[in-house]
């Protein structure tokens, strides 16, 4: 307990230098700057920002890319309050009551309700990954080959499910998809050739962060141009900065919401979004006013915005201690800590334990400089909106050519960028979702060298994937998972629980 | 067969069809790579690690994901569906996408390489804002200030790109 607190202490102290406060304020600026912009993406941010932090030092490369990550998160709020297009896709469910209360004169309170509530939300993930990542790290040092199979599956399994928003089947074909993408190059177990067909550069393997910046990147950039229609921007008349009173008189949903999205936030590659949804939906069935959600209920547009900042800081709890990303954005932070040479995983707390507490230091920063900017720079960041996209978008491509290009220098990235964000755009159009593909990419080879392995240690008998018992419930789990995204399936099992919960009412 | 609510979703239904017939398509012949893939048996390899078996799982669970797509598709295919996707693709939005994808193509494949990185990204946004400013908007701008406009922005863009990166983040460019 008392060591967590000193390594808290040391973390907070060690970003405590002029550079790096320079470095949390620039990069804030800019993650707030690309969440302004609709069309483009946390992730997307994130995934760009890599190129620039190349040649930093680990320490300062992370922080920054995480200031930019909680900025871009947070400042699409801006874009759904004012223009009712979410930001970023995290922020849909703040277009449903920021608009509304901004087209009733009070789009100042609106924003200072989301920047303290995604503040608040944000505080609530930073103390559970202080609290549980430590645990998890431990526990996780127990797993062996099985156990990270079964996981790397449940991650791809679980995100497909959750974010399948058409059908759980485009999930899991998002994340299969993923899966083989990763199957391509050399295999790390016999150092044999998979689907290269005779192409050199397909030897080393689809690298991540250009497939990223293709699905994110070049992705959004056709999404944002397909569209003509330009939608007008609300003025801001009133006053930004919330009372206490407004804020802590929905102390309850901020907790609700911040607990919910933590829990999204720890399950692998489910994401902002799905957080942010989950906490507006518990708000709405748990509020004494339901009926005013939907039409400008600052209860709702709390929900919405802790839950999805909650997500942020919770995401990193499985991507530090199991390198399981807990989001999209998570998945390019773990190929941004290997290129730094920060392997993230059951041994990170062995091999550098101040690094956890870092983290926690990093979001704690970002977060302060998130409340400064968010509540003192209002009128800049509305003048950002009026930026147009054709101006916009062409300066992003070339930043995505020079992302894709510069970590190893082939123009073979540059096209896998390309081929990545034409299949993500249709993809995307056809409502599949992106996250299990990119979970897929980056758990495709855990899950394959965990499953040989697992059979190599036993001759080939599978039987302990099913008998250790961490690895019987998690495979059980998943079977359910699946399960319940059968349609007759979920039709026969919900009214058994509803009955019992019925019963179990009727009795108390 | 159950018919969608709206022309939106009797499209993506039929879309859905073609795309499910692809992946299931996609799925067998990955079947069929693994199966063929190379057992290493000169090796003595155990046969249950061998590098073809995720990949063979992968390819029987996409061919299963991919017809139940099919399926579900073909429940929600509505008549007329297949026009409406015609005309989605033959619309005004779909020219816009590809104008910015031959854009991206001519930039990255054809003008790369073959100049400093500075100029080919110059010309890129130059054209980009160009045409999206007059030819491709809904609204036209006047085509000076839309020039003006375009030829500001690549300068500062290509050379800014340029400078930040390969002059003060050391990163070798294109």
């Amino acid at each position: 307990m008392f060591d967590g607190l000193v390594l808290l202490g040391a973390g907070v102290a060690h970003f405590l230098t002029p550079g790096s406060l320079f470095n949390v304020v620039w990069a804030t600026l800019l993650g707030l700057v690309i969440g302004i912009l609709p069309g483009l993406t946390a992730t997307m941010g994130v995934a760009l920002l890599v190129t620039l932090t190349y040649k930093m030092q680990a320490d300062q490369a992370i922080l920054t890319l995480m200031c930019v990550y909680l900025g871009a998160i947070y400042g699409g709020s801006r874009t759904a309050i004012l223009l009712n297009i979410p930001g970023t896709p995290a922020n849909a469910a703040a277009t449903l009551d920021g608009h509304p209360l901004a087209l009733q004169g009070k789009a100042g309170l609106a924003m200072g309700l989301a920047t303290t509530s995604s503040t608040l939300g944000t505080l609530v993930g930073i103390f559970f990954l202080a609290i549980i990542a430590p645990i998890l790290s431990e526990a996780a040092l127990k797993f062996g080959s099985y156990e990270f199979f079964w996981l790397a599956l449940f991650g791809v399994v679980i995100s497909g499910q959750m974010t399948g928003s058409d059908t759980p089947l485009k999930g899991y074909i998002a994340g299969i998809l993923g899966l083989l993408v990763a199957m391509v190059g050399m295999e790390t177990l016999h150092a044999h050739q998979r689907f290269t067909f005779g192409i050199p550069a397909l030897g080393g393997g689809v690298d991540i962060i250009p497939a990223m910046v293709g699905a994110f990147g070049l992705a959004e950039i056709l999404s944002s141009m397909k569209r003509t229609a330009v939608a007008n921007i609300v003025p801001v008349n009133d006053r930004v900065v919330p009372t206490l009173r407004e804020i802590f008189q929905y102390w309850k949903t901020i907790i609700r919401s911040g607990i919910i999205g933590t829990f999204v936030g720890i399950i692998p590659g489910v994401g902002e979004d799905v957080g942010s949804w989950s906490s507006y939906a518990a708000a709405k069935k748990a509020s004494k006013h339901p009926e005013e959600f939907g039409k400008g209920s600052q209860e709702g547009l709390i929900a919405a915005e802790t839950g999805d900042n909650a997500v942020v800081s919770a995401a990193m709890i499985p991507t530090l201690t199991l390198a399981l990303p807990g989001s999209a954005a998570a998945a390019v932070l773990i190929a941004a800590m290997l290129i730094h040479g920060i392997r993230p995983g059951p041994m990170l707390m062995v091999e550098n334990p101040i690094f956890l507490y870092q983290v926690v230091a990093m979001l704690l920063l970002a977060t302060l400089a998130n409340l400064i900017f968010g509540l003192s720079l209002t009128k800049v960041f509305i003048k950002v909106l009026s930026v147009p996209r054709e101006r916009l978008m062409a300066v992003i491509y070339v930043l995505c050519v020079v992302g894709s290009f510069a970590i190893t220098q082939r123009l073979f990235d540059v096209y896998v960028m390309l081929f990545f964000g034409i299949v993500g755009f249709l993809l995307r159009e056809m409502k599949f979702p992106m996250a299990p593909l990119v979970l897929g990419i980056v758990l495709g080879d855990l899950l394959d060298l965990n499953l040989r392995r697992g059979l190599m240690l036993t001759n080939g008998d599978p039987t302990p994937f099913f008998t250790r018992p961490i690895s019987a419930v998690i495979c059980l789990i998943i079977v359910a998972t699946i399960l319940m995204s059968i349609p007759s399936v979920s039709k026969r099992v919900r009214p058994l629980f509803s009955r019992g919960r019925g019963t179990a009412d009727a009795q108390g | 067969m159950s018919m969608p609510d709206t022309s939106e979703e009797a499209v993506r239904a039929r879309a859905d069809l073609i795309t499910a017939c692809l992946l299931v398509a996609l799925g067998v012949a990955v079947v069929y790579f693994s199966w063929t893939m190379d057992r290493l048996e000169v090796r003595r390899i155990n046969p249950a690690t061998i590098p073809g078996l995720v990949p063979l799982f992968l390819g029987i669970a996409l061919t299963i994901c991919g017809s139940l797509l099919v399926l579900r598709s073909w429940k929600l295919s509505a008549p007329g569906s297949g026009a409406l996707l015609l005309q989605l693709l033959f619309s005004w939005t779909s020219l816009r996408v590809l104008v910015v994808l031959g854009l991206a193509l001519v930039f990255t494949l054809g003008l790369m390489g073959r100049m400093p990185f500075w100029l080919a990204a110059g010309l890129f946004i130059f054209a980009f804002i160009v045409l999206f400013e007059t030819v491709m908007a809904d609204t036209p701008k006047p085509i000076v200030p839309a020039l003006l406009w375009a030829l500001g922005i690549a300068a500062v863009g290509g050379g800014g790109t340029y400078y930040v990166f390969e002059r003060i983040f050391l990163v070798r460019l294109p």
